[in-house]
């Protein structure tokens, strides 16, 4: 189903090296999907799949119970198929956070703190780690062992909603709501016992 | 053959008893037996860490050869395994707290147990700076993790806490485990058992290792253990290894010679029924005495083939022609029986070692050599036919030149004089001063665990402090104020870092703001800050029920295994006392901690290294007092057995070859240890068969002087073939032997035939 082969596609958007698609290339993306659009999901996650590597910015909106006003941040997201994701905080204080295979990297200069922690450890973070990775990657069995999945919308316009399995899970993190269009991915919102959370990203032209 | 029926069933007997004793044997391989005893109140300390501290219940586990993502998984696989076995006090591999039970009652008692719990933690500027932390921490990534116990402990005091506790590690955390270079994962595992305890230790070995094979580890990957159970199994592999080697090769040696020498195969089945008898008297004397015996001191026993041997040589070779075994037997008995007392009084020194380990080889020996006496004089006559085993005569050019050495008795005298001199002047030989290298533990055992003992963080523990008080709350007191008056120059580790004192507990919960205070504190760092008014309320009700709990001691720690198991080294009871230690670390100026230490009344310095050598040197000096009162014996035996002039020559033989001995030795580059000094006593009982005998035919004919020489002969190079081997043991008290019996026998055999008294005729 990958047509597009090792071809550059948009994500959160292009590589800032390579030129942006012609209407015809990005057609003839589509063509395939649209026909067998009887599982827009199915398409959806083609067209994810399809996505090599993408850059975007981000703007993170943090609702927590004890603060009487969100907090905001601010970075850059990086994806590279099929298995690296990196969201680098620029704004109000730089952090790394990197997930590569089964490692997770968490990085904040200021406090000097860097810690390196593999998934395996850490059973109760990796639905939510896939819950992103794996929608990125295109890779619905991956979501589907995680999370029950429901999806709306078109393949222009889609939306997936993702209930963690564990209970356990679900005792903190209730819902996952991923928003796009196309191959790209433009919001991330967790609903938890920590309150909200929205990330919402702008693909680099 | 049939003429020999009841010297094999004597022999069959013989060999059946051996399996029906060592049934109720039991047999130890463990380094302290060869331990000294304790003069000192310091060395008595250290001696009980040697035997049944800390130290000896800590098995380390190195996992490698595979990436690190993998020996993390395998190092947490098997903490999870090994945690839930009775047989370990503390598994830890460098991952959090395992315990949730735990967990919750440290965070309840946080503010007692943490060392950030200072008045100053709880100003109106250190509470905003506390706040903005949190605030920082929320915008993270690790968000849920800091809402966790943000708004319960803002000022960080429990992970402060746990941050304290890990300090005590130098290893990276790497994929959540402790990870060395290499990758090497590490885990530390404490056995709940003594380190004495071989079995149990051994039973702890195996389950290390069984949980590593069910972590189905990757190709490749190996694991390495260190630890008292891998020392002991090690050790018994060597001494076993070295005493099979050495018993086999002897064995075929011996025989062959003793084929050669006596024409029939029948001489080694009379050499072995006396020493059939003094193995077996030793085993039982020794495991009466003692309850047990030692792996070396079966070994050294093994080595009694080249000492005892020498009497059935002795009878056989003596012979004359035409007499019966039973009148050589009684002709010679005055000579054997005056043999047989001097080496016991030699041995006997062995005994008043003071390292149990010695004693046992002394009274096996001593047992041995009675018996094997008691068997050639009353039980080998009876029991071989009287016209057996013709001896094939020495080649007459050797007999001569031994026969007229004694003409050359100045020279001989000279040499002794030159070594003598020599050895004075070099200030004789050079002592091991080094505890390690008496243990019977293979040195590439000890380099591992050197390794890995210092990848897993412990510091190389070159002193020890301790005290002892009424009880654990006045130890912990105790180590608090000792660490407080050390704190300026030396990092010192003790059991109030993780459990402090109930008063200091109290003191630190006193010293809090009131409710009301931190309170209105509290309100005013939320200044500007985006929290919410009722945010931090748990925290000041957690303080607030912090105020009400009563101090954690060391009998409340049954719900928190961890801390418990961080305490029990430092924190024990001591009889009907307590005993706290501290561990400084780092120890630079050996001087300072010494002039710090005796500024803190009941604070006990122990020097691990100074303290051993002076054990060792304690020791040594006792052998060596011992010795001389074992000479001294000896010299009145020979006196009182041969008059003055004669005991006289022999004892000059005797000290001759001791002498040449340790020259050669300190020669050959060998660090003098209590082995060799108790082995050149057997030695010096071994050589003085050579001499009595060959001073026997002071009044006798040629013929005769020839026999005695021969059988002279035969003794030496049996007792070579035997310890000549034992020199290439592995096991240190083995080597020793060895070495010094041999250079000592050959030495010994050369000053008899030339301190001889000279011959009435010349040849």
């Amino acid at each position: 189903m990958n047509i597009a082969g090792r071809h550059q596609k948009p994500g959160w958007g292009f590589r800032g090296d390579s030129p942006p698609p012609t209407f015809l290339r990005r057609a003839l993306l589509l063509f395939p999907l649209t026909a067998q659009s009887a599982d827009p999901l199915a398409a959806v996650m083609a067209a994810l799949a399809a996505v090599r590597s993408s850059r975007a910015t981000f703007v993170e909106e943090k609702e927590v119970p004890e603060l009487d006003r969100p907090l905001v941040s601010r970075g850059t997201l990086a994806w590279r198929a099929p298995d690296r994701l990196e969201k680098r905080t620029i704004d109000p204080a730089p952090e790394l956070f990197l997930i590569e295979g089964d490692r997770l990297t968490l990085e904040r200069p200021q406090r000097g703190l860097r810690e390196t922690l593999s998934l395996d450890t850490a059973p109760e973070l990796r639905p939510l780690v896939e819950a992103l990775r794996a929608t990125l990657a295109g890779d619905i069995a991956t979501l589907r062992e995680h999370h029950e999945v429901r999806f709306s919308g078109d393949t222009t316009r889609w939306r997936i909603v993702l209930v963690p399995r564990s209970l356990r899970l679900r005792g903190a993190v209730q819902r996952i709501t991923l928003e796009g269009s196309d191959g790209v991915l433009t919001v991330v919102e967790t609903q938890g016992n920590e309150g909200r959370t929205r990330l919402t990203a702008t693909p680099v032209p | 053959m049939r003429r020999f029926a009841r010297l094999f069933l004597a022999l069959a007997v013989l060999a059946s008893a051996f399996p029906l004793l060592l049934r109720h044997v039991e047999l130890r391989s463990d380094i302290t037996d060869f331990l000294p005893a304790a003069t000192t109140e310091e060395s008595a300390f250290l001696l009980r860490e040697l035997r049944t501290g800390a130290a000896t219940r800590l098995l380390i586990a190195g996992i490698e050869g595979a990436p690190a993502e993998d020996l993390a998984r395998i190092s947490r696989t098997m903490a999870q395994r090994l945690s839930a076995d009775g047989l370990f006090a503390l598994v830890a591999n460098g991952s959090a707290l395992a315990n949730e039970e735990e967990a919750a009652l440290l965070f309840a008692h946080r503010y007692a147990l943490s060392p950030d719990v200072t008045p100053d933690a709880f100003t109106e500027p250190a509470l905003r700076g506390s706040l903005e932390g949190v605030l920082d921490g929320l915008q993270s990534s690790a968000a849920p993790l800091v809402r966790r116990f943000a708004f319960a402990d803002p000022t960080g005091a429990f992970l402060a806490m746990l941050r304290g506790w890990a300090g005590e590690g130098r290893v990276a955390t790497e994929h959540g485990v402790w990870m060395a270079a290499g990758p090497r994962a590490m885990l530390l595992a404490q056995t709940r058992a003594a380190g004495l305890d071989t079995q149990a230790q051994q039973a702890a070995v195996a389950a290390l290792r069984d949980a590593y094979a069910e972590a189905a580890p990757p190709a490749g990957a190996r694991l390495l253990l260190s630890g008292p159970g891998i020392f002991a199994a090690e050790a018994a592999a060597t001494v076993r290894a070295d005493v099979q080697l050495v018993s086999t090769l002897s064995f075929v040696l011996v025989g062959g010679f003793l084929f050669w020498r006596y024409r029939s195969p029948m001489m080694l089945a009379v050499v072995a029924v006396p020493l059939a008898l003094g193995t077996l008297a030793g085993l039982a004397v020794v495991a009466t005495v003692f309850g047990h015996v030692h792996g070396a001191a079966l070994g050294f026993g093994m080595t009694m083939l080249g000492v005892v041997d020498d009497y059935p040589i002795l009878l056989v070779t003596n012979r004359a022609p035409g007499e019966s075994l039973r009148d050589t037997a009684r002709r010679i008995w005055p000579t054997l029986r005056l043999a047989v007392a001097a080496a016991v009084a030699g041995l006997a020194p062995m005994l008043a070692s003071g390292f149990p380990g010695l004693a046992q080889l002394g009274l096996f020996a001593a047992s041995g050599l009675v018996a094997a006496a008691l068997a050639t004089r009353f039980l080998l006559p009876a029991l071989l036919p009287t016209d057996s085993l013709a001896v094939r005569p020495l080649p007459e050019r050797l007999a001569h030149a031994l026969l007229r050495l004694p003409a050359r008795r100045g020279l001989v005298l000279v040499l002794l004089g030159v070594v003598a001199a020599a050895m004075v002047a070099t200030g004789g030989p050079r002592m091991e001063r080094d505890l390690a290298a008496l243990s019977p533990v293979p040195e590439p055992v000890r380099v591992l665990d050197g390794e890995l003992r210092a990848q897993v963080g412990a510091p190389d523990v070159r002193a020890v402090l301790t005290l002892r008080a009424d009880s654990a709350e006045a130890a912990l007191q105790a180590a608090e104020r000792a660490a407080d008056a050390l704190a300026g120059a030396f990092t010192i580790d003790h059991a109030a870092r993780f459990l402090p004192s109930a008063a200091t507990q109290r003191a630190r919960i006193a010293a809090m703001p009131d409710d009301a205070t931190l309170d209105a504190r509290l309100a005013s760092a939320r200044d500007g800050l985006p929290f919410r008014a009722t945010a931090f309320d748990p925290f000041l009700a957690d303080v607030a029920a912090a105020r009400a709990l009563a101090p954690l001691t060391p009998d409340d720690l049954a719900a928190a295994p961890g801390l418990a198991a961080r305490i029990a080294p430092l924190l024990r009871r001591d009889g009907d006392a307590w005993r706290a230690l501290l561990l400084p670390s780092d120890v630079h100026d050996m001087a300072a901690l010494r002039t710090a230490v005796a500024g803190v009344p009941g604070l006990l310095l122990v020097e691990i290294k100074a303290e051993t050598e002076a054990l060792l040197a304690a020791n040594t000096g006792a052998a060596l007092r011992w010795g001389a009162v074992g000479g001294a014996a000896v010299l009145l035996l020979l006196g009182a057995g041969r008059g003055l002039r004669a005991g006289g020559r022999i004892a000059l033989a005797l000290a001759g070859a001791l002498l040449l001995t340790f020259a050669a030795l300190s020669a050959l580059g060998e660090a003098i240890t209590i082995f060799h000094l108790t082995a050149a006593l057997l030695l010096a009982g071994v050589g003085m068969d050579y001499a009595l005998f060959m001073s026997r035919s002071e009044n006798s004919d040629m013929a005769e002087a020839a026999r005695a020489l021969g059988s002279v002969i035969t003794c030496m190079v049996t007792t070579l073939l035997t310890f000549g081997l034992l020199a290439l043991c592995r096991t240190p008290v083995l080597q020793a032997t060895g070495l010094t019996v041999t250079i000592g026998v050959a030495c010994a055999f050369l000053l008899a035939c030339a301190l001889a008294p000279a011959r009435r005729r010349p040849i």
